[in-house]
């Protein structure tokens, strides 16, 4: 059995007392111990803010990437060794501004792989700037006169972009997302949890008694993930309600084949598996002579 | 020695450049040597293509300034290619394009064909005028028609037998047209098969795809970039075969990080860029030093800066990839200078990324990577998988512990154990790290990181290839050359030679680091030095300065899109010394001639 003991390195996180990172690391350590995933297969890929130093307090094999690049790096982790159970984590402003165009993308592909989304709307290692989900009018270091722009929906973005376990869990409910980690896990294909967690430092708008009032979860309210319309109608609830009812939960699931089951070459095994020694390049010479 | 240049000249989308190699692959075919050359401009209808095949049956290197026969598509190609057809040389030109007003020298030979009449004649489609005068150009050589009839027939056999026997019916109609129509013997050069065995026809950017292969190549990430792509290409089809993953990702960025993150699975890894997606890669180059990922990148060089001449050629992005990145830390970068170059190159770098844990960069150009040079089958036996120090059956670490990836070492490697290896389990980080991994700001552990990742220097350097060096001993005037233009500079010898010049060629396949003492020593040794480079400013050059402290006599430097023609290499180098070696220090080569790939219809043609 793999307990939390296993997963949990000597090194103590390092975050602002009562940030949400806490919650979420404690949901990784407890789903991959409920699901008794050894962590010599795991690797946690991360991209760079507060959220990238996850993969350091968990103690799985850990990749610490470039800011915004959690998800092609991830992504070539399954395709070189598609037995691994492969985590991508960061933030809104690592996933969702600069790193946006991965985000796209992979969800269209369908890597089976865990995609965890830090998002407290904020910029918080770098001091306080406004993210893409910052809220209309938020003030920050860089919108000191409020922002103008809307805000980035990821769910609504990922039902409709390809994306085939689509979540949002909060940070202040530990039992509920790290159920919600444990179904993208389990889950074959590309899975978005997209997570509240209040930056409690940086962010004095979206604070942990806000979500708390705000959040209720789509499984009490008898949603049905299969159906995407509903799920699509759900995703926009928060802008719906000006922000005043902010469903939590599994939002939409689907079954579509992976990107690397569709590969003949990892049929046999994983490329990282694949003798490398001996290759005979002489059928190959034909189409040049 | 039986030799001709040909040339096919007409718009984008005629189908020139297939033509070409279909012409060089009847002569490769035949035993003979081929350098099989394109020029394009970055359209896909319209424009100017040519492609000239040179053939011989001695060692060729370069294309040449001057072509013995050239085909003309179009009216254009008549008007840009006639006055730099050779002494007693032809044209072959379709003959419902109106040149009564053209001026020709009295030497050249015309033979114009009824294109449209054979097509009609034939049953056959207008897109196979250019098989027409595949035909026409044999009749005029006395070549073997059963060549180029073998290679359509392969070409075409995957669209049926109709295809191929409409295909040759059509080549053999303009063999017989010429033959029926034109005086035997008039056109003076002639070229025999000198045996059947048959040569490859490939290109820098395939054969450093089968070196790759060879070398263990598993995961290959790239975007689309002119002149890089024909590598992705030959990957995507050979994917299945040699079971690789070859993923077109989303952007340049991300390539690069597949790669790396490959890398640090242990899949061998490689992404192919010119020098604007090498600019986006530039961050995950930095990545891969400090994490130390094993990652080769193959640059693929053209003009620069910006989005510039995409489909021409160009050595100017050795500095940029010499320092490209924030910070300081080794990394390798090779330059083939030929084919076999590219083939073994690509595979060493595989092993040298990996066994070292480094970024390795590969940096060809539009002129290497896209002109197609005979070959015969590469040779493997010198290649061999070298792994390094993967860390296997770990000793068990306590609960909380990690396993010491970044362990100092003497020689500054450290075991490296693979996702999936019990007690391996570590942080590979962009952030400077401890030995575990963990990110670390203790100034002496950053010290020691950083002479731990430069101490590889020591056994690199052991690995990499010294100079080459060609030609008379002692020579009165040494060629320094990187990369690509060792090719016309080998051609170049021949023709000093011929003029009583002694010179020599000193190649540099592996560019940087450079080796101080052995490089010196073996520069010291000149008497004189040109250095010749495809850029403004002479960065190999500069190299040499700050790494070696050698200063070269003289550079010679070219940057109008082209690379050095062999001719004029010789020319300049007899110029120098017919001054008694004191002409310019620095000599800017241009063509003298001048036509626009891209806007042909400014010449109202």
């Amino acid at each position: 059995m793999i307990t939390l003991n296993d997963l949990t390195p000597k090194e103590k996180p390092q975050w602002c007392p009562g940030c949400g990172d806490f919650g979420i690391v404690m949901a990784v350590k407890t789903a991959l111990s409920e699901l008794n995933i050894s962590p010599q297969d795991t690797v946690i890929a991360t991209g760079i803010g507060c959220s990238g130093k996850s993969c350091h307090y968990v103690n799985t094999y850990g990749f610490e990437s470039l800011h915004g690049r959690s998800v092609p790096c991830a992504s070539a982790i399954k395709l070189a060794n598609h037995r691994l159970t492969v985590i991508a984590q960061g933030g809104d402003g690592d996933g969702y501004g600069i790193g946006m165009q991965h985000f796209m993308h992979v969800m269209r592909r369908n890597y089976d792989m865990t995609y965890l989304v830090h998002d407290n709307q904020i910029y918080g290692l770098t001091t306080g700037q406004a993210s893409p989900t910052s809220m209309k009018g938020m003030k920050s270091k860089s919108t000191p006169h409020g922002v103008i722009e809307v805000p980035f929906n990821p769910i609504a973005t990922a039902i409709t972009s390809g994306a085939t376990y689509v979540a949002r869990g909060f940070a202040g409910d530990m039992k509920h997302l790290t159920e919600l980690v444990k179904g993208a896990i389990t889950h074959k294909g590309f899975a978005l949890v997209d997570i509240f967690q209040p930056c409690i430092t940086f962010n004095k708008l979206n604070t942990f008694q806000w979500f708390q009032q705000r959040v209720y979860k789509l499984e009490d309210s008898g949603h049905d993930p299969k159906n995407k319309d509903v799920a699509l109608a759900k995703a926009f609830e928060q802008e719906k309600t000006n922000y005043e009812r902010l469903p939590i939960g599994l939002f939409y699931k689907e079954e579509r084949p992976t990107y690397e089951s569709q590969l003949p070459q990892l049929k046999d095994k994983p490329l990282v598996e694949q003798d490398i020694s001996n290759i005979d390049l002489s059928k190959a010479y034909e189409d040049f002579e | 020695m039986a030799e001709l240049t040909w040339k096919i000249g007409g718009q984008a989308g005629e189908g020139a450049m297939v033509t070409g190699r279909t012409l060089g692959k009847a002569f490769t075919r035949g035993g003979l040597n081929v350098i099989g050359y394109p020029e394009y401009p970055s359209l896909i209808r319209g424009g100017h293509n040519t492609y000239q095949v040179r053939v011989s049956d001695e060692k060729i290197y370069s294309p040449t300034q001057k072509t013995d026969l050239i085909v003309a598509l179009n009216k254009d190609a008549v008007v840009f290619h006639k006055d730099k057809i050779s002494e007693n040389g032809g044209i072959i030109y379709d003959e419902a394009i109106d040149i009564s007003a053209i001026q020709f020298r009295p030497d050249i030979k015309k033979y114009p064909i009824p294109f449209a009449k054979i097509i009609a004649e034939l049953k056959a489609l207008p897109q196979m005028k250019n098989t027409i005068t595949l035909g026409a150009t044999l009749a005029l050589i006395d070549y073997s028609f059963e060549k180029i009839a073998s290679v359509l027939t392969d070409e075409f056999k995957r669209k049926g037998d109709e295809v191929v026997r409409q295909n040759v019916a059509v080549a053999k109609a303009g063999f017989d047209y010429v033959k029926a129509n034109f005086k035997s013997g008039e056109f003076q050069k002639k070229i025999k098969p000198v045996s059947d065995k048959r040569k490859l026809l490939i290109g820098g950017n395939e054969a450093a795809g089968f070196g790759a292969i060879k070398g263990g190549l598993k995961l290959f990430a790239s975007y689309p970039m002119t002149p890089a792509s024909t590598l992705m290409h030959f990957i995507a089809e050979k994917e299945e075969e040699f079971s690789i993953v070859m993923k077109h990702t989303e952007d340049e960025i991300a390539a690069m990080n597949y790669a790396v993150a490959a890398g640090f699975v242990g899949v061998r890894s490689m992404c192919s860029t010119s020098g604007g997606g090498f600019a986006l890669k530039v961050e995950a180059l930095g990545f891969a030093a400090i994490s130390e990922s094993p990652v080769v990148v193959y640059l693929c060089q053209r003009p620069g800066p910006s989005t510039c001449m995409p489909t021409w050629t160009e050595q100017a992005d050795l500095k940029f990839a010499v320092s490209a990145s924030q910070g300081e830390f080794l990394r390798v970068i090779l330059a083939p200078g030929d084919v076999e170059e590219s083939f073994a190159l690509s595979a060493k770098a595989l092993n040298l990324a990996e066994k070292y844990q480094i970024p390795v960069i590969i940096m060809s150009d539009k002129f290497l990577g896209e002109t197609h040079f005979s070959a015969d089958h590469f040779d493997e036996s010198q290649l061999r998988i070298e792994r390094g120090k993967i860390a296997k059956n770990l000793p068990a670490i306590k609960p909380g512990e990690r396993f010491k990836r970044y362990m100092f070492t003497k020689d500054g490697v450290s075991p490296r154990p693979l996702p999936g290896e019990p007690n391996g389990m570590h942080v590979c980080s962009s952030y400077e790290h401890d030995e575990t991994g963990f990110s670390s700001e203790s100034f002496t552990n950053r010290v020691k990181m950083v002479q731990k990742r430069a101490k590889k220097l020591k056994a690199v350097l052991e690995e990499l290839d010294p100079p080459k060096v060609f030609g008379v001993e002692d020579p009165e005037i040494s060629i320094i050359c990187w990369g690509s233009q060792k090719l016309p500079a080998l051609d170049a010898l021949r023709i000093l030679d011929d003029s009583g010049v002694k010179a020599s060629v000193i190649h540099f396949s592996s560019v940087f680091p450079l080796d101080p003492k052995k490089v010196r020593s073996l520069l010291k040794m000149c008497r004189r030095t040109i250095v010749l480079e495809n850029n403004f400013t002479g960065q190999f050059a500069s190299l040499l300065k700050e790494y070696v402290s050698f200063k070269p006599n003289y550079k010679m430097l070219k940057y109008d899109g082209r690379q050095f023609f062999a001719e004029q290499i010789a020319e300049e180098v007899k110029k120098l010394k017919d001054s008694n070696w004191k002409g310019k220090k620095e000599i800017h080569v241009m063509e003298e001639e001048d036509f626009e790939y891209y806007t042909p219809s400014k010449y109202h043609l």
